[in-house]
């Protein structure tokens, strides 16, 4: 695109001085290619699918599930495109993980992030601050790396080696198909190289099929004049950026940065903010077994806790334990023994944010409501360390979730360890200096930022950021059920 | 740095000065002597060779006579090339000093032309103004002696009155002049700043080029200047040395509404009118709104050291200062001063340009420019020890209708209307030698944002908010305008050197209310 740009304007300076020659030696530059290479025969456009063949191969690749050793298992099954890429909860029984392996019945570590936008993501850099990188620990250095490695991955796809992957992607016609047309026969017989070629086919289609960046929300068609946000959308966006309110702009974006001329509404920086242990994740339980079928479950080496930790098992992002693979090369180091940045995770989008329920890395939450109230009252009334005799919840009292609703233990019971997916000795890395946090420290007295109304408001204005409206036509776009009014909503609307 | 230059015109014109003194002389003696020579002869040869000895004697008179001359003509032909052509930034002369004759039109200061600094010309019979006096390296030696090097910088400790934790001391700037006089009527002038002492990406300083010009007198009447130069508007902007003005740091007006130091690249015709009014009229690169920071997450400054530093004034955040400045735009700008009466300035300006516009989504273009104007008026009377001052600044910004409001709650939205106005007096109560004590006081209020579309203001967070991302670090939000009581003194050590000390109370943040104590110097 830049060498187009850069062609135009010198060929448009050569037939301004006329200079005949130079201005055809450099429309023979500008020509769009010599024809060798790689590039050229994938930059070619699929006209069944619209995309360059590389990424229709891509496209082919992310939906075949006879690549994995289940043969139950694609890109698509974790990534599922009626949940803006993410996971579907019924599809993982209901678990915050995704389900994987030979048997479909391993648990991973991590709640599936949404592909949408991803495609936007910068290197990982830790000048200034970590940020960007692929995973939710920007482990992987390119979306092309971090798309190869589901394939290798004990639970998830399970192949076991690059060959393995390739000996299934030859088995597979219509996906051989494609791959051969953009990359070529030869290739079949590295399979490392072709391995290669798998992953810049899958960021080949992530990155050009608008399925992934549609930018068509009401947010969207709002900015644009076409579409009107409701008093109570409205109020949200103002909440959402109001840096005393909820500030949430501060971390995702409301306004376009250097990423996007849109704006992306996350900075793709990483932040600990000390959410709250899921025990549905059966990693988090020592000894768990797979809640499918009983198996043993596949465990990763936990690094290294702390001796005064609660738990012999934390996932701690940035410090492990899921650590970059020793197949991508750029990929960032290995950062286990930074323990200023063990518990911090990367910031999504909140795009689409109503379709990818469970929310944060360990899926603790399942709606955006109870992810705003977390967030408000964290440092208030649900951690015994800061507020130990809160406000009793209810009619004329703590109108908030009770204390113990958030932070609990395995049996269910109030965890009194404050940050509990966190060893102690790390709590000083979870973030408290910014609003919506009103720690201990907090001058003039600790007090949730947002009403239980403007956490509804806030809501309201996040789910406007789901694709597929349609501003001719706004009754047809399907309202996500959490975005639908409370039936107290619609009467004090009503009244 | 490059020394060689072209032998100076004016310094080969005194050999034919010199020339021109013997062959006076020569003939004077060749008149003298044929007189001897017609002596009658009815006089011995003693009383002819007397008489002869006494003319002779009467020559020898004569001819130191004229070589003392011939001196004192060649020291004024010094001092005069000094003042044409070595010495610029010549003093401005003040104009109450030289009535009708407007300042420093040529030569042409590396400040450029404009109302004479205030804090010398308080000083009723000094030769020099507020300008800093340049000096030429090596002078005397031809190939330094159009080369011209001046600097000036400043030291501030600000301790706000409320929170002792928030006192700075810092070395705001430091600045160094490179001047080239390349012949009597074009020159090249430059200043290299560094603020904050340390300059890397890792400290908080800055490394700029604050002027970077060439200067062509065209005709009596007018020049034109190319390159990057400072925008004649105010009393300070064109005159931001420590020595002149009042108070350890500028005006909040000067800097907050007009964005001092403010400069721009373009080209620049000014001249002066015989009867007092210095005119100035250019083409200039504009202000960037396409980086804009609607959510800032904190308040960008808690202290008035760090209101000033901060960029957040909406042409301080705007301003390119011709750092890869995008030029789809070009503004104009026009600026007049009046001096013709002994101890008086009227001036003022305007600007207006079309800026690069706020950010909008892709296929929502903002129809229409947004225009950045900025105009202000000024006046400043110097009666005997008295110094006083007045300045009104207003700006504005079109179009922001769409862009504020698509970015509601913001607590920075775009301000269509900001402006500000003060009143100073200054008395010199004291001077001996070349000591002096100016107290002064001012009053000035400013808004930087007293008008918006798309939105009712700024939304700000009520009650305590983080400040700084410190643990613990928390006080309230400021608001973005005040009225600003300010009283001090400046004592001149020198007339380029000055030691500041003045209180400010700020009536709306109050936090900001503070003691002050500098150090300026100019040379």
């Amino acid at each position: 695109m830049l060498l187009g740009n850069y062609c135009g304007q010198r060929s448009s300076l050569a037939r301004a001085i006329l200079v005949s020659v130079f201005a055809s030696i450099l429309a023979t530059s500008c020509g769009g290619g010599d024809g060798r290479g790689p590039a050229a025969s994938t930059a070619a456009i699929d006209p069944a699918t619209g995309l360059s063949l590389a990424a229709t191969a891509g496209q082919a690749l992310f939906s075949d599930t006879s690549l994995s050793v289940s043969g139950r298992q694609s890109c698509g099954t974790c990534h599922v495109p009626q949940h803006a890429f993410a996971q579907d909860p019924a599809t993982d029984h209901g678990l915050p993980v995704p389900l994987g392996g030979p048997n479909m019945d391993q648990t991973g570590f991590r709640n599936t992030p949404s592909l949408m936008y991803a495609s936007f993501t910068p290197p990982f850099s830790l000048d200034g601050g970590p940020v960007g990188g692929f995973f939710r620990d920007g482990r992987a250095s390119s979306l092309a790396a971090q798309a190869q490695q589901p394939f290798l991955t004990d639970f998830e796809m399970a192949n076991q080696t690059e060959g393995e992957t390739i000996g299934r992607l030859q088995n597979s016609p219509a996906t051989l198909q494609a791959f051969v047309a953009a990359y070529g026969q030869a290739v079949l017989s590295d399979p490392h190289a072709a391995m290669q070629d798998v992953g810049l086919a899958l960021a080949a289609y992530e990155t050009e099929d608008p399925d992934f960046h549609p930018f068509t929300s009401k947010f969207d068609y709002w900015q644009q004049g076409k579409a009107t946000l409701s008093v109570d959308e409205l109020a949200g966006l103002s909440l959402f950026n109001n840096p005393g309110k909820g500030n949430c702009t501060a971390c995702h974006p409301s306004q376009a940065q250097s990423f996007s001329t849109h704006p992306l509404f996350t900075d793709f920086s990483f932040d600990n903010i000390g959410v709250p242990r899921n025990w549905q994740i059966p990693a988090n339980t020592p000894g768990a077994v797979s809640p499918i079928s009983g198996a043993p479950l596949v465990t990763v080496a936990p690094i290294d806790v702390p001796s005064d930790a609660g738990y012999a098992y934390y996932d701690m992002g940035l410090c492990g334990p899921l650590l970059p693979s020793a197949n991508d090369v750029n990929a960032r180091a290995d950062l286990s023994a930074t323990t200023t940045l063990c518990g911090i995770f990367k910031v999504p989008t909140l795009r689409n944010i109503a379709l990818t329920s469970p929310y944060f890395h360990n899926g603790i939450f399942t709606d955006l409501h109870q992810v705003v109230e977390w967030y408000v009252t964290r440092d208030i009334n649900n951690n015994y360390d800061n507020n130990p005799t809160p406000v009793a919840a209810g009619a004329g009292g703590n109108p908030y979730q009770a204390i113990g609703t958030f932070y609990t233990a395995a049996d269910g019971s109030p965890d009194a360890d404050q940050y509990n997916d966190l060893p102690v000795a790390y709590d000083a890395n979870v973030n408290i200096v910014e609003v919506p946090y009103t720690p201990p420290t907090f001058a003039g007295g600790q007090a949730p930022t947002l009403t239980p109304q403007e956490i509804d408001q806030l809501v309201a204005f996040l789910c406007t950021l789901s694709d597929g409206f349609d501003p001719s036509d706004p009754g047809a776009y399907t309202v996500p059920s959490q975005c639908q009014p409370s039936a107290a909503q619609t009467a004090l609307a009503n009244q | 740095m490059k020394l060689r230059s072209p032998p100076h015109p004016s310094r080969s014109s005194k050999a034919p000065a010199l020339a021109a003194l013997l062959t006076a002389s020569l003939s004077l003696y060749a008149t003298t002597a044929p007189a001897a020579d017609g002596t009658p002869g009815a006089k011995t040869q003693q009383q002819e060779i007397d008489l002869l000895i006494q003319q002779l004697q009467g020559l020898q008179q004569q001819m130191q006579q004229l070589a003392q001359q011939n001196q004192q003509l060649m020291q004024r032909q010094q001092e005069l090339e000094q003042q044409l052509h070595g010495a610029a930034p010549a003093p401005a002369p003040a104009p109450g000093v030289v009535a009708g004759v407007p300042p420093a039109s040529n030569p042409v200061p590396p400040s450029g032309a404009g109302p004479v600094p205030p804090a010398y010309e308080a000083k009723a019979g000094e030769a020099t103004s507020g300008q800093p006096a340049s000096v030429t390296a090596y002078s005397g030696d031809s190939l330094f002696s159009n080369l011209r090097l001046w600097g000036y910088g400043e030291v501030y400790y600000n301790k706000p009155v409320h929170d002792n934790a928030r006192s700075q001391i810092d070395l705001a700037r430091a600045v160094f002049g490179i001047g080239y006089q390349f012949n009597s009527r074009t020159e090249f002038n430059s200043e290299y700043e560094v603020e904050h002492a340390v300059a890397s990406a890792s400290d908080p300083g800055e490394f700029e080029v604050e002027q970077f010009y060439i200067d062509r007198q065209l005709t009596d009447w007018a020049s034109l200047r190319a390159g990057l130069f400072l925008m004649p508007f105010g009393l300070l902007n064109e005159h931001h040395e420590p020595t002149n003005f009042y108070g350890v740091q500028r005006n909040f007006v000067e800097t907050l509404i007009i964005p001092s130091t403010w400069r721009e690249g373009g080209l620049n015709l000014h001249g002066d009118t015989p009867v007092g009014l210095s005119w100035s009229a250019g083409v200039t690169s504009g202000f960037d709104l396409s980086k804009w920071d609607f959510a800032p997450e904190n308040p960008t400054y808690s202290t008035a050291l760090e209101l000033e530093d901060s960029d957040t004034a909406p042409l301080q955040a705007s301003h390119q200062e011709l750092a890869l400045a995008n030029a789809q735009h070009f503004s104009e700008f026009v600026a007049l001063n009046y001096f013709g009466v002994p101890g008086l300035d009227l001036g003022g300006a305007y600007f207006t340009g079309d800026a690069v516009k706020v950010p909008a989504p892709p296929n929502a273009p903002i129809p229409g420019n947004q225009r950045v104007t900025l105009w202000e008026g000024h006046a400043r009377w110097t009666p005997g020890r008295f110094d006083l001052s007045a300045l009104y600044a207003r700006g504005s910004i079109s179009n922001l209708a769409i862009a504020n409001a698509s970015n509601p709650g913001s607590p920075n939205p775009v301000p269509s209307q900001f402006y500000g106005y003060y009143f100073q007096g200054a008395y010199t109560l004291w001077d001996e030698g070349e000591y002096r004590l100016t107290p002064f006081a001012r009053y000035e209020y400013y808004d930087m944002g007293s008008k918006y579309e798309g939105t009712d203001g700024p939304v700000l967070p009520a009650g305590a908010v983080p400040l700084s991302g410190s643990p613990g670090d928390y006080g309230t939000w400021p608001v973005g305008r005040d009225r600003v009581w300010s009283f001090g003194a400046n004592f001149y050590l020198t007339q380029h050197v000055v030691f500041k000390a003045d209180y400010q109370h700020f009536d709306y943040n109050t936090d900001f209310s503070r003691v002050d104590f500098g150090i300026g110097l100019a040379f």
